[in-house]
């Protein structure tokens, strides 16, 4: 007795086809996501007694991505750091504002897949400021003294 | 087992070399203990689609799902000491992969308290870029089909393809899909799939 999920080999056969194609061309990983995601992991002086967080990107993230182009504001947090980052050309490279809140004197480092990296230490109003950023696949960490040592890893932005 | 009789192919070969599925996956994961370089570019590289498939079957845009496969390599790279058992990274790929999707669907819009200047700036609905791509008309139709499909549907059928192929035999057995055959979920799935293919969305096209 045919069951009622049952196909005929023929149409079953046709409908994994569809799928095949859905998968591999209408939803395909995108290009460079691989190599973005390589970059991300490849994090230098990762201590193994320092704690790894992952942030998160806000919602607002496409201002700045691949597709407006444009810069602007963005926001990254994880539990209860949010870290609010503007963006402003100058020239070939750009300037980058941040703000740590809660605040704290914590290490920013701003790492360019192919141009190395550019750090410095917020503020105690947590406050940064980072000029002469190369532009390009860009991800931000915050290394976060005091209390439990930890570090704050974003996705990567193109920025 | 994958004995290595020549000392020399010892010295140059990385560990996982020649190995398959959850062998090999084993084998990347000791080496990036050990500090090998390279050793998580290689699972990043082949299971990276798996990742996207997940993500992508729990209905994120394709920019939320860029974002979820790169957080769950850092937790990767956060637990690669601590995963227990290096040979079930692929079932730990795949949950970790739901719960991070499901948060960044869970959070949404709104969720995250915006200053005025952003918000003022924030884009309406962002076309999908997967629009692009679906100049045919089939293609829409098909598409809009299965997106109307159950996530869970989405996800199954997606991991189906993956699983059909030889370098995520792993899949298959994790997810407990014998080989040529399809079995009475992922057949309802299927059968979903042709039905809505028949109907139209309701926003029309």
């Amino acid at each position: 007795m045919k069951t009622e999920y049952d196909m005929e080999p023929a149409e079953r056969d046709y409908w994994l086809a569809q799928l095949t194609h859905l998968v591999d061309d209408l939803d395909p990983v995108p290009v460079g996501l691989v190599e973005r995601a390589q970059f991300a992991i490849a994090i230098e002086d990762i201590d193994a007694e320092v704690e790894l967080e992952a942030a998160r990107w806000a919602d607002q993230r496409p201002l700045v991505g691949v597709r407006s182009g444009a810069p602007g504001t963005i926001t990254f947090f994880v539990g209860d750091l949010t870290v609010m980052v503007n963006v402003t050309r100058t020239g070939e490279k750009q300037r980058i504002d941040g703000w740590l809140v809660p605040a704290g004197e914590h290490g920013v480092e701003v790492r360019v897949a192919d141009h190395g990296s550019t750090a410095t230490t917020a503020d105690e109003g947590g406050r940064f400021v980072l000029t002469e950023v190369p532009r390009g696949t860009t991800q931000i960490l915050v290394r976060m003294n005091g209390g439990k040592p930890r570090t704050v890893v974003t996705p990567t932005v193109v920025l | 087992m994958g004995a290595v009789t020549e000392l020399r192919t010892v010295k140059t070969d990385p560990p996982w070399e020649g190995l398959e599925g959850s062998d090999r996956h084993a084998a990347c994961m000791i080496a990036a203990r050990e500090g090998h370089k390279g050793a998580l570019d290689v699972l990043v590289a082949e299971l990276t689609p798996l990742v996207w498939h997940v993500a992508r079957g729990t209905g994120l845009d394709r920019s939320a799902a860029e974002d979820v496969v790169q957080t769950v390599w850092l937790a990767l790279l956060r637990h690669v000491d601590r995963l227990a058992e290096p040979r079930a990274l692929v079932g730990w790929l795949i949950t970790t992969a739901r719960r991070e999707a499901n948060r960044t669907r869970q959070r949404g819009n709104g969720q995250v308290e915006l200053l005025p200047e952003v918000a003022e700036h924030q884009l309406s609905t962002e076309p999908m870029p997967e629009a692009e791509v679906l100049r045919d008309e089939r293609d829409r139709k098909l598409w809009s089909a299965f997106r109307r499909l159950p996530a869970r549907c989405q996800e199954l059928l997606r991991l189906t393809v993956l699983a059909g192929r030889a370098e995520y035999r792993i899949v298959a057995e994790r997810m407990g899909m014998p080989h040529g055959s399809i079995g009475p979920t992922r057949g309802r799935c299927l059968n979903s799939l042709r039905d809505l293919y028949g109907t139209r969305d309701q926003d029309g096209d």
